[in-house]
């Protein structure tokens, strides 16, 4: 297969298997009406969709969700391999969610309904986008669109206008603590210095004589406006100024219980001079500037009694602009509120093949992914302690790849083939025998048991048809809807307990990982369908790259074989055209390649030109690493299109990275997550393992010291402290 | 969704109100051939063309935008960066003509969208966008789903190449050159073994052309001819080992007879693979599949190029090319419609110059107008200019009859258009003589500068137009050092009332600025100073206050430092956390960046990097 096409396989395949269910929709006989639209949230129906969204979700069994996103992987290299390790697979996926942006999500609340024997459901689906709603000190908000994957969306009329127009935007929990705690730090700044904005106004200089007059004339409006005040103190006060122009521009009110004057109509040089004059020229009065609830900004100047009450009113005014940036801050929280929602309570969540959909939802409403996969499954499992992959259910029960038969668990020919009855709107051809379950769909005021949203496959709508396989699939492992009590959690039940929090790492080698334990294990199936390779040993494996473009993985077996020996060589494999994966019967061979090519590079002369490996190194740019090395650079936030464009924007300058073949082997049996069985019981933490990749390239073993991009060993050293 | 859709066009609608007596044609998918013709013939009658592109994003961070002390090639990396990673989804182009105080002009906005349209993972495998800059899009009433579902793709020319290679599409060859060597013995050899294999071919494809085979015997016939179909034709393939062999193939055909047309079939890499022959029945029938070949190949080519073709008439018609911040647009046009961009600016200007010989930037014009030196707002300085000078231009646009109202995008063109004309006519520059089509000298003088770093290429805040005091002053980039590990909240003038007392060099005359939150610039006005600081910095012999500040974490570093991020590519978000990993990185790069390199910029008394505008 191509490797561009691969970059869009989960969409693609979707793509496929919608338009293959879309001709089944409308060719089957379609009872009266139901073809209302989902219930599509833009920020102008949020906080009612929100207030509604609440009730079903506390009422819900089970809440379905599902994310369209603007790409899947940032270079054609970074899509999932089958020469991935675990926490390879981790930092690609961590990669995506971090670059890409979800456009979409749906959220899909299930309620059993006793008095009808069916299931409620709520498809929700809301648009979504990172807008900047809040000033940030920092990076401007960016995000990255695959080409493919925005050119897919487009052909199934994928809004982007109101995407962008009307997406909802949010601030993750670490966004908003960080803005919460800027705030406090301005505040108690400004606190402890109350007239340090004096300070700034003090470099007026009245340079021009505009100025001057302009400054003279302000100074007596303000002693005149606070002389009468004085005079009129028991008489209330009236103050008249000379003309209808002035009026307009000094209005005089009350601020805080005090008289003050508002200023309008004037330039911010004119503002600053006027602030200028109030506090060089008046101990009584205070110039301040606040932001009314509409957010419409305010000048003052406010007449005060005492120092203690300039003091006091400064408080006053900071403490108003504090609630008003608090109020902000609360508002830019946007869509996560619904993640928090999801969160407290605690229902069980439903997705379809959603390792990366879980990803996303970690990096862009809780904080930034952590740098291991352990660390991301203990938090996430803090978050959401229930969460279930139909995908991984069909794919692990024998009674549920029956009823598949063997046909594809892509999302909608899994919806097709278990759901029949609600894709189709006929009663159950095929699976007569079995008790379909039913699902009745409700926007808004409208409800029908016999529902079809016009094909528009959207989050909402894929939401839904997870939710509706989840439900069937839990009828077909024999759970009694009409049994179940509604204070169970579904998440508890035993038939179900084997699939709760398991969630494929990899549908590509079919690695699953435990949320609850963060275990890796192998396929659950016993025939897993995509298991073509035996097993890989990483230590076995070098990685070889920027190679004359020409040569295939037949050949550079050849070269290989020749040199050390002919059943040397287990695979060879394409990363892309300009990367290749060896991986050798055993460890030695890799220690032994990367020591045999430095010797090849250093000399010059008939033996190296004649030797088998020439052909490989022919034009002086190939490179060759072991597989940790393949892994650091996967962790950098650099993607370059071609790996070796990649490998040489990530820093790496020497040609062969020569190790101690003892001290390989040792740290990179720390330097997984995996744990693949009994041989090694004991978990390495993560850092013992970076510790030991920064020794192996300190050692003085290496010939070649160096190198890591800065950002590495950024990372390697700061893991160290 | 119904509701939120018809609350979109409400919106479009009030902003086009000010800009109806212009109309900009809008060019997309649908007609774009239509348009293309056109602007051909309008770019053949005009004296300039002016652009005008819109992307999805700029900058990622305060200091990477152009600041005042970037020298070109600063300017240039941070450029270059912009163009690699963002977008174009908007191409205005507006060839134009003055004639006295006429200015003649036909704008098209060309929508793009970087789609594969041949399934070969081009242009552009991802791109990245600045969500303020999709906001202020969305402001203005731009329609996405217009611009993704229907834009025009394009291939660069570098792409087009690899991809003619990637398609392998046979090449029809039209003229053989003769080559002057004479053929060896194994030249002579393959040559007559290939001539009588078509000779016998051919004759049984005249032969059987005749008469009706059983099928199973026409296709054993085949099978041992060789024989296949082009269309209706029959033809057949040559392979060949060597482009010498492809020579004498196809100079042995051309002697051989008029009726076979060769083709080349590409392999995989580059080289040839095969000649495929094929059999024409007549004379006429040879030039009617030459035409057929020939149209096939451009309406390939077409396809390929895409909107590439306007960038292209562009650069054939050699018309100075009319832009307003040329440095970024023309980054931008390189690497999206050229090649992929040199790592320095002077390798950029001479491929660039290649293309575009005469590339006008209007700020180079404003320049010569004092108070709009600072000036980067085009409405604001066509107001400025219409406000202070009696210089009446009369535009007058050609698609008047058009039916796109609503739709209001790619007036910037004609406002740059507009800008350039009233310029010309306040500083008394004829742009064109009769006749003559290449560029006036008065013009001359201004052309090719794309460098923006004497300027700060801020939007001005408030709309106020700053008066000038002539407040420049020249200073050599040696006498600038990068300070940081200060508090965030410190403002210049607290910096500099810190600094001053704490060390001998700063009792002489010196300045600080903001570049951004995490970092500062200190100009020392007497020469040596600089160097002395760094020096002092990096000294056991530090005390008194500066010492405090320093083990508080303050660290300076020199301007070549400064260039060394940009030239290494350390985009970080802070300029202090860029400054400390270019510091950490080797010294490899050191040797090359010395010496040649223009080393004097521009320092701004007024200069204020405002940082709540970011």
């Amino acid at each position: 297969m191509n490797a561009h096409h691969r970059a869009t396989r989960r969409a693609l395949s979707r793509a496929l298997s919608r338009a293959l269910a879309r001709p089944f929709s409308t060719s089957s006989p379609k009872p009266s009406g139901a073809a209302f639209p989902l219930k599509h949230v833009t920020k102008s129906n949020f906080e009612p969709a929100l207030a509604e969204l609440r009730q079903h979700l506390r009422a819900a069994d089970f809440v379905a969700i599902d994310l369209e996103m603007s790409g899947v992987t940032s270079a054609p290299w970074r899509e999932s391999l089958e020469f991935d390790r675990s926490d390879v697979r981790y930092l690609k996926v961590k990669d995506s969610a971090e670059k890409f942006a979800v456009l979409q999500f749906g959220v899909c609340p299930f309620r059993w309904d006793p008095s009808t024997h069916s299931f409620v459901a709520h498809p929700h689906n809301f648009y979504v986008f990172p807008r900047q709603e809040l000033p940030v000190d920092g990076p401007s908000y960016e995000f990255l669109c695959q080409t493919t994957s925005i050119d897919f969306l487009a052909r199934y009329q994928f809004d982007f206008n109101a995407c962008i127009y009307e997406g909802i935007s949010y601030l993750s929990r670490q966004q908003e603590h960080e803005a919460l705690r800027r705030l406090n730090g301005a505040y108690e700044d400004t606190l402890s210095d109350t007239r340090c904005n004096l300070k700034e106004v003090r470099d007026v200089r009245l340079d021009r004589m505009a100025d001057i007059l302009f400054t003279e004339r302000i100074k007596n409006r303000f002693s005149e406006w606070r002389d009468g005040l004085l005079r009129d103190r028991i008489g209330g006060f009236q103050l008249q100024w000379n003309s209808n122009d002035s009026k307009q521009q000094f209005q005089t009110i009350f601020f805080k219980m005090r008289p003050a004057i508002s200023l309008t109509g004037f330039t911010s040089h004119q503002f600053k001079l006027i602030q200028w004059v109030i506090n060089k020229h008046f101990e009584d009065l205070t110039y301040v500037h606040v932001t009314g609830e509409n957010f419409c900004s305010q000048q003052l100047v406010v007449y005060t009694e005492s120092k203690d009450d300039i003091d006091l009113l400064m408080k006053e005014v900071k403490d108003e602009h504090r609630r008003g940036a608090e109020m902000k801050i609360q508002s830019a929280i946007g869509f996560r509120q619904v993640i928090d929602l999801l969160s407290s309570e605690q229902k069980l969540i439903v997705g379809h093949n959603c390792f990366l959909d879980i990803a996303h939802v970690y990096s862009k409403f809780l904080g930034p992914l952590p740098l291991t996969g352990e660390e991301f499954v203990s938090s996430i499992n803090k978050y959401f302690p229930h969460i279930v992959d139909t995908k991984l259910l069909l794919n692990a029960n024998y009674v549920l790849q029956q009823r598949m038969n063997k046909s594809s668990t892509s999302l909608s020919s899994a919806f097709a083939r278990l759901c029949s009855q609600i894709a189709f709107g006929s009663e159950s051809k095929g699976l007569a025998f079995l008790q379909p379950v039913q699902v009745e769909v409700q926007v808004d005021d409208i409800r029908t048991s016999n529902w079809n949203s016009g094909a528009k496959h959207e989050a909402g709508y894929d939401a839904f048809m997870t939710g509706c396989i989840f439900a069937q699939a839990c009828s077909h492992l024999g759970i009694d809807f009409k049994l179940h009590l509604p204070s169970e959690n579904l998440a508890h039940n035993e038939k179900l307990y084997k699939q709760i929090n398991h969630l494929y790492l990899s549908w590509t080698n079919g690695d699953i990982i435990d949320l609850s334990t963060g275990k890796i294990e192998e396929p659950l199936g016993t025939k897993y369908p995509k298991k073509q390779y035996s097993k890989i040993l990483f230590e076995n494996i070098i990685l070889i790259w920027g190679f004359p473009s020409k040569l295939k993985a037949q050949e550079i077996r050849q070269c290989i074989s020749k040199v050390f020996s002919p059943t040397s060589v287990t695979s060879v494999y394409h990363l892309d055209e300009s990367a290749v994966f060896v991986q050798f019967s055993k460890a030695g061979f890799v220690s032994d390649f990367l020591v045999l090519k430095e010797t090849l590079e250093r000399s010059d002369g008939p033996i190296s030109v004649l030797h088998p490996l020439a052909k490989l190194l022919e034009g002086g740019n190939t490179r060759a690493a072991s597989y940790e090395i393949y892994k650091d650079i996967c962790s950098s936030p650099i993607s370059e299109v071609l790996f070796a464009d990649q490998a040489e924007a990530v820093g790496i300058k020497w040609k062969t990275q020569v190790i101690e073949p003892k001290l390989a082997v040792e740290s990179q049996e720390n330097g997984s997550f995996r744990e693949d069985n009994a041989i090694r019981n004991v978990p390495k933490s993560a850092e013992n393992s970076e510790h030991n990749v920064e020794k192996d390239i300190l050692s003085g073993h290496c010939e070649i010291i160096d190198s890591l991009s800065t950002a590495e060993a950024n990372q390697v050293s700061t893991n160290n402290l | 969704m119904a509701a939120l859709l018809s609350l979109l066009p409400q919106r479009r609608c009030l902003c086009t109100k000010s800009h109806k007596k212009w109309s900009v044609k809008q060019v997309t998918k649908t007609n774009f051939e239509e348009s293309l013709s056109e602007i051909k013939t309008h770019i053949a009658h005009s004296d300039f063309i002016a652009v005008s592109l819109q992307r999805t994003g700029s900058v990622s961070a305060p200091w990477h935008r152009f600041l005042p002390f970037d020298t070109s090639h600063t300017a240039y990396a941070k450029a270059k960066r912009a163009a690699e990673r963002f977008q174009l989804l908007q191409f205005a182009v507006c060839p134009f003509s003055i004639r006295d105080s006429k200015l003649l002009a036909h704008p098209y906005n060309f929508h793009l969208f970087p789609r594969d349209e041949l399934k070969i993972g081009m242009p552009s495998y991802s791109f990245s966008c600045q969500t303020s800059y999709l906001t202020s899009m969305a402001r203005e009433g731009f329609d996405f789903n217009a611009c993704i579902y229907d834009g025009i793709s394009y291939l660069s020319r570098a792409q087009e190449s690899a991809a003619i290679l990637q398609m392998r599409n046979p090449i029809p060859i039209t003229h053989v050159v003769k080559s002057s060597s004479t053929p060896s013995v194994a030249d002579s050899v393959f040559i007559e073994r290939i001539k009588s294999r078509v000779k016998y071919w051919r004759n049984a494809c005249k032969d059987s052309s005749g008469n009706r085979d059983e099928p199973l015997l026409s296709s054993l016939r085949k099978l041992v001819l060789g024989t296949e179909e082009y269309g209706s034709r029959p033809c057949m393939n040559i392979d060949v080992c060597s482009e010498r062999q492809v020579q004498l193939v196809l100079e042995m055909l051309e002697e051989f007879s008029d009726d076979l047309v060769p083709l080349i079939i590409p392999a995989k890499g580059g080289a040839t693979q095969a000649v495929r022959v094929i059999l024409t029945s007549s004379k006429e029938d040879k030039v009617l599949l030459q035409n057929e070949l020939q149209n096939l190949q451009e309406e390939q080519t077409k396809k390929v190029r895409g909107f590439r073709e306007v960038i292209d008439l562009i650069s054939a018609s050699h018309r100075p090319v009319v832009s307003h911040n040329s440095l970024n647009d023309f980054t931008f046009i390189h690497s999206k419609f050229l090649t992929p961009l040199p790592p320095n600016v002077d390798e950029f200007m001479c491929s660039l110059h290649l293309v575009f010989p005469h590339i006008l930037d209007v700020q180079q014009l404003m320049k010569e107008i004092g108070p709009l030196r600072k000036v980067t707002n085009i409405p604001t300085a066509i107001s400025y200019l219409k406000d202070h000078f009696f210089a009446p231009i009369d535009m007058e646009t050609l698609h008047q009859d058009t039916a796109n109202d609503g739709k209001i995008h790619g007036h910037n063109v004609l406002r740059i258009a507009h800008l350039f004309a009233k310029l010309c006519s306040i500083l008394q520059i004829a742009p064109t003589e009769s006749g003559n089509k290449s560029l006036v000298p008065a013009l001359e003088e201004y052309a090719n500068i794309l460098n923006p770093c004497s300027m700060s290429p801020q939007e001005s805040t408030d709309g106020d137009i700053s008066i000038w005091t002539n407040n420049t002053r020249k200073v050599s980039c040696e006498h600038l050092v990068f300070l940081w590990g200060f508090k965030r909240t410190m403002t210049a003038g607290i910096l500099k009332s810190l600094l001053q007392g704490s060390h001998d060099v700063f009792s002489e005359e010196f300045d600080v600025r903001l570049v951004d939150k995490s970092c500062a610039i200190v100009v020392f006005w007497k020469p040596g100073l600089s160097k002395t600081f760094l020096n002092v910095m990096n000294s056991k012999e530090i005390c008194g206050s500066l010492r405090e500040l320093v083990s508080e974490g303050l660290r300076a570093a020199c301007y070549a430092t400064y260039k060394r991020v940009c030239s290494l590519g350390i985009w970080e978000a802070d300029l202090a956390e860029s400054l400390e990993k270019a510091l950490e990185e080797p010294d490899c790069l050191r040797k090359t960046d010395s010496g040649t390199n223009p080393l004097e910029v521009y320092w701004f008394s007024d200069l204020v990097i405002n940082l709540d505008e970011l």
